[in-house]
């Protein structure tokens, strides 16, 4: 029953469930199977056998099996190669470049600060401004009121006394 | 009297030292039973037995085995199911 070429189906796995081909006989025990299971060594205890044998050679690549395949209607598994991202290597700055570095960051800080200070300036001496001259006016009046009141009550304590007297 | 919710046996209870040298009584929460076979109802390997919480913060690969009906049956019933599958075709 193990032979090249003999569609099986595998039990055992993240693949179980899925049908396969016989690519190679390794020896007694293991095979290579590929189809819509990965690529790969494989226990005869996993494989269940079916009827069907397809036409490949030993050692068949991954597209002769799925052209065979598909002719019986089984999808092959495709895998798409990881294409390789060329990663930047970090490198250290020379001293000339973190000096330059560091010198237009604190050309970036003097702009901001200017702006802040010239901002938040203006607007205080507005407020305070506006603050202080309605508080002045405020405290005027209450100050006059109560300089006023002192003035009647002392007067009167003083005459009373003097009454007594 | 302790509270009601530390009479009962709804909480399991861990005992532990606290650095102080005393051995204190914890109450924690029981954990769930043992996740089982569908078919055949033997302990189901690989899949944790933790709380909800515990569940949420693990990666989905690490709760079950990554196999067809992985999580709900064993391997054996699993592998008895699809041969039988395959013999009917």
């Amino acid at each position: 029953m193990i032979e090249i070429g003999r569609v099986c189906i595998k039990t055992a796995g993240r693949d179980a469930g899925l049908r396969c081909v016989i690519v190679d006989v390794l020896d007694g025990k293991f095979v290579l199977i590929d189809g819509e299971t990965r690529r790969r060594k494989c226990n005869i205890l996993h494989l269940e056998t079916l009827k069907d044998v397809i036409k490949i050679k030993k050692n068949a690549s991954h597209d002769e099996v799925k052209k065979e395949l598909e002719k019986s209607g089984v999808r092959a598994r495709e895998t798409k190669p990881k294409q390789k991202t060329e990663r930047l290597k970090k490198r250290r700055k020379t001293p000339g470049e973190l000096r330059t570095q560091k010198e237009e960051k604190k050309k970036l800080r003097d702009l901001f600060k200017r702006k802040k200070e010239d901002e938040v300036g203006k607007g205080k001496v507005e407020e305070k401004k506006g603050e202080s001259l309605e508080e002045k006016a405020g405290l005027v009046e209450e100050e006059k009121k109560q300089k006023s009141e002192k003035e009647n009550k002392k007067p009167k304590k003083k005459s009373a006394k003097s009454d007594k007297k | 009297m302790s509270e009601p919710y530390k009479r009962s046996r709804t909480l399991r209870r861990l005992q532990s030292k606290v650095p102080g040298g005393r051995t204190v009584l914890h109450y924690k929460e029981r954990k769930p039973s043992k996740a089982k076979c569908g078919n055949c109802g033997s302990m189901l390997k690989g899949v944790p037995r933790e709380r909800n919480l515990k569940m949420h913060k693990l990666p989905k690969t690490k709760k079950r085995p990554e196999r067809p009906y992985g999580g709900n049956l064993c391997s054996r019933c699993m592998r008895s199911l699809i041969v039988e599958k395959a013999r009917l075709q």
